[in-house]
């Protein structure tokens, strides 16, 4: 009897190379930096940790998800065949809402600049 | 968090012996008593005042007055065995004889660093079944810890010898044993990070074995010489025989550097007869005595390497660990068997405790109390690991009160390295007031970092907490779940939570169903749901470790048969569990788990096992030996032999030695699945059989009305049946088929034809069910909807009539009386 997923749709979901936003190419250093960056994120509560992108669509991100994955990919043998469902890109993040327009005269970054010069705003 | 004097505790609480030691992220330190030395004896004694000492204090009675004074207490840990003190009349637990150990160590380190530590990390045997572990926990909190984790010894083991050692990368083996324990753990180090990649080991192996070992010879030297026959399950002669072992404990020590002492006792008593004992003791007849304890070590060793197909020659080092692996025949059978010599200028002693210190520095529990110091300025809420092997580990942070306002919040931060060679920019937060950055650490010593905070006009705030320290060196990965843990089934199976190797901490939830009625307000009506650890997928071949009980006296609404309840356990990072029920349907919970406790193994009850055992291994052998099956008799042989040392065990238990009566119980587990495990082997050509006709029914029905993903999944499965088939393994092939047996039912359950067969199945049967008038009903209902030819509701009068089958009662006993399917 196993506890692992057998539904090909939960496997796409909980591959663990989503769950910690990698790809398969990267090395096992970068699954322990990410994986330890993530697990402070959602400790701290941090919306950008909450969820991840997947072929299927964006799913939510728990530390259980995070600490389980980089079980998973700590070991040769169940990181390979992860490796192979996860050859699918992730969907894109969805378009943020776009920020409000910045007035015509925003002179950022070069306010300085024009100040330098004795320049002022209107 | 405070960064100066970080100071992390480490704690080996073992049988013979326990060790604190204390890391500065540096340097690890051990903690001496107050007679100087870093070794405390595990033992305990209360005389007739009531005065109670430790340590070698204590142990110096061990033989003049051992009623009075107890040892090796962490045997019968998690056990409700009450140890008795007759002098003073006091009975203690196991779990309360530990905490004081720990706590005459915790006055140590008191006096070492003038704080009383809060925080400690105590390491416990890899195979430390839940209420063992549990008991640990509580010795830890009645010594007054405010927090502990637990530690698996051998992980501590090697996180302690990778510290030491320079290049730690390639395999490990982590050879350990103690007084009463043997484990013995493969790890694996790649870039400074150490996995845990399988553990293996005997509960009841260990230094005391090669002691009895001596013991039993120099009982027979006696009856030779002397004429007198003493014996191991004579409670009257339990007091001599205690002498005897001492001798036989010192006379092993001593012959790791000599090669011949002598066993020397003088006025030796049995009933009135008065004798001196005087024996030779030389190498070689130690090794002979000791080598078949040895050799059942190594065989665990070959066993664990085998399950992880590491080849001969593919170790790159062994660290022995404990104190009678020191002994030279032990470290030569060693290096002779696994081909690696074992690595030299490591303390065998001591070297879990320091590995448990290095251990809390990882786990960031800083031993120091902690002090409520008044907010210094903008609160940084950080999480960073305090220990870690990568040199760019990421620091995350987060203002605590992003609601406050004006010149002393800050909106920009800046790590600075205090050796002043390395700092981030400026680091602007972002709408959640947080900020995630890399930080460049030094190898193998702490780092301290200074937070800087400037405002939204550029002027400084200061930073609350304003440093933080991260350790760079080897550090270990998740701990892992040394056993999988499951609900045990009403049919005898186990509902798998958390498979051995699991990341801990962890928690899952499943919905099971009642197989009966719990009326509300009865306090005769229970539901039990068994918690089981074991590898087996019978649940009576594995432990009971704990129960979730509902009775009808706690309910709000009467449960009927069938009624869905969600299970929720939870282990920590040192595998201490917690169990949670739902009832959805009322929205009650409950959350007690009754007798976490290692069961009873009364002598009488181990007796009649052990005949139980004898004829089922009698029939076996018979059968075997009819049919001509070679590998069967080879492996009933081995119960056999197993059998002479249960014999003592029980015999010994009837002596009222209550540690030989739980080696005794484990082993009759042990034992019967292993020949269970033969009854499989005898059953393969049945199961092979039916294997077939599985795969051709599920290749029929999945082609027909499974789906793709089901259609993929089979040609998974068939591949691995044919795999388990190919490899002769009857667990595997089981295991395959059941989940075969799954893929089939799913998809045949979408032809309607299937469901009319499952009506009249359970139809036949309604005069057995849990609620005959109930299935009566149920029955007609089926009836008219065969005659509409309505599949749906068709289907779900079956699934209920199923709800109302009590199951086999035989199977429910054997599945630990439970209640849930």
């Amino acid at each position: 009897m196993s506890a692992a997923p057998a539904d090909p749709q939960r496997r796409l979901a909980d591959n663990p190379f989503y769950v910690l936003g990698l790809r398969p190419e990267c090395g096992r250093l970068d699954v322990e930096r990410e994986g330890q960056k993530l697990l402070g994120m959602l400790e701290l509560g941090l919306k950008s940790a909450a969820s991840y992108m997947t072929p299927l669509g964006p799913q939510r991100r728990s530390a259980d998800k995070v600490r389980a994955a980089m079980a998973e990919l700590r070991s040769p043998e169940r990181r390979l065949l992860h490796e192979f469902w996860a050859v699918l890109p992730p969907k894109p993040e969805p378009p943020r809402p776009a920020p409000p327009p910045k007035p015509e005269h925003d002179l950022e970054p070069f306010a300085g600049a024009f100040a330098a010069h004795g320049w002022k705003r209107p | 968090m405070s960064s100066q004097n970080l100071v992390y505790v480490g704690i080996d609480l073992g049988t013979t012996n326990s060790t604190a030691a204390v890391f500065d992220g540096d340097k690890v330190t051990l903690v001496r008593n107050a007679q100087g030395s870093p070794i405390t004896p595990s033992v305990v004694r209360i005389d007739a005042r009531g005065n109670l000492s430790v340590g070698a204090r204590a142990r110096r009675f061990l033989e003049s007055d051992p009623d009075n004074t107890r040892g090796e207490f962490k045997r019968l840990m998690g056990t409700a065995q009450a140890l008795r003190f007759p002098a003073s009349g006091v009975e203690k637990r196991p779990e309360e004889l530990a905490a004081e150990v720990l706590r005459s160590l915790r006055k140590d380190i008191e006096d070492q660093l003038g704080f009383v530590p809060a925080r400690a990390v105590i390491s416990v045997p890899a195979l430390f079944e839940l209420p063992q572990s549990s008991a640990t926990s509580e010795a830890a909190r009645l010594a007054g810890f405010e927090r502990v984790e637990l530690l698996q010894e051998p992980i501590a083991s090697a996180l302690a010898a990778g510290w030491t050692i320079v290049d730690s990368s390639g395999s490990w083996l982590v050879y350990d044993l103690g007084g009463g324990t043997f484990d013995v753990s493969l790890l694996e180090t790649r870039d400074g990070l150490l996995r845990v990649v399988g553990h293996d080991g005997d509960n009841f192996l260990g230094g005391r074995d090669f002691d009895w070992a001596i013991v039993d010879w120099a009982l027979g030297e006696i009856e030779r010489a002397e004429g007198v026959k003493l014996s191991r399950s004579d409670s009257a002669h339990a007091a001599t025989i205690r002498r005897i072992k001492l001798a036989a404990e010192e006379a092993k020590i001593e012959l790791s550097r000599v090669e011949q002492t002598s066993m020397a006792i003088a006025g030796l008593k049995v009933g009135d007869r008065s004798f001196d004992l005087d024996l030779a003791l030389d190498r070689t007849t130690l090794e002979r005595l000791c080598s078949p304890a040895i050799e059942r070590s190594l065989a665990v060793c070959r066993r664990l390497l085998a399950a992880h197909g590491v080849p001969d020659g593919g170790l790159t080092r062994v660290v022995m660990v404990g104190g009678p692996s020191v002994m030279p025949v032990v470290r030569r059978y060693v290096s002779a068997a696994l081909g690696v010599p074992p690595t030299e200028g490591l303390d065998p002693m001591t070297l879990v405790a320091q590995g448990a210190a290095i251990y809390a520095a990882t786990a960031g529990l800083e031993a120091r109390p902690a002090a409520l110091e008044p907010l210094r300025g903008c609160k940084l809420w950080l999480q960073y690991p305090a220990m870690s092997s990568d040199l760019t580990p990421h620091v995350v942070g987060r203002l605590v009160d992003r609601g406050a306002s004006g010149s002393a919040v800050a909106t920009e931060l800046r790590l600075t390295r205090a050796d002043g060679l390395w700092d981030s920019p400026w680091i602007s937060l972002d709408e959640e007031g947080a900020f995630v950055a890399a930080v460049s650490l030094l190898a193998r010593r702490p780092n301290v970092f200074r937070v800087e905070g400037k405002n939204a006009t550029g002027g400084a705030v200061v930073i609350d907490p304003p440093t933080l320290t991260i350790v760079q060196g080897l550090t270990i990965s998740d701990p892992p779940l040394s056993r999988t843990i499951g609900v045990a089934t009403a049919g005898d199976d186990v509902r798998v939570y958390f498979e051995r190797g699991a990341p801990l901490p962890a928690r899952r939830t499943f919905t099971l169903q009642t197989v009966e009625t719990v009326a509300k307000g009865s306090k005769e009506s229970l539901i039990k749901i068994p918690i089981v650890q074991g590898e087996y997928d019978a649940a009576h071949l594995c432990r009971l470790v704990g129960a979730l009980e509902i009775s009808g006296a706690e309910l709000r609404q009467t449960m009927p048969s069938g009624t869905e309840l969600e299970l929720t356990i939870e282990l920590d990072r040192g595998g201490r569990m917690s169990a949670r029920a739902l009832v959805p349907g009322s929205g009650q919970v409950f959350e007690h788990v009754a007798h976490l406790l290692v069961p009873e193994a009364a002598p009488e009850v181990l007796d009649a096992q052990l005949v139980a055992i004898r004829g089922r291994l009698g029939e076996l052998r018979t059968d075997a030996f009819r049919r001509g099956l070679g590998g069967v008799i080879d492996k009933l042989g081995k119960v056999e032999a197993a059998l002479v040392d249960l014999a003592l065990d029980v015999g010994a238990a009837k002596g009222g030695d209550a540690d030989a009566a739980q080696k005794a119980r484990r082993s009759l587990i042990e034992l019967d699945a292993t020949l269970e495990s033969v009854e499989l082997d005898r059953r393969w050509p049945e199961l092979e059989k039916e294997a077939r006709e599985a795969v051709v029914y599920a290749t029929i029905v999945i082609h027909e009305h499974g789906l793709a993903h089901e259609q993929s999944l089979f040609a998974e499965t068939a591949r691995a049946v044919e795999k388990a088939r190919m490899a002769r393994d009857p667990l595997e092939l089981q295991r395959q088929l059941r989940l075969l047996n799954r893929l089939s039912y799913a998809a045949g359950s979408r032809d309607p034809e299937v469901w009319k067969r499952r009506f009249e199945h359970a139809a036949v049967d309604i005069g057995n069910t849990t609620d005959p008038a109930k299935a009566q009903a149920l029955v007609k209902e089926g009836r008219e909807a065969l005659a509409k030819g309505d599949a749906e509701a068709l289907r779900r009068v079956v699934q209920k009539l199923w709800q109302l089958s009590p199951g086999d009662p035989e199977q429910r006993r054997l599945g630990y009386d439970s209640g849930v399917r």
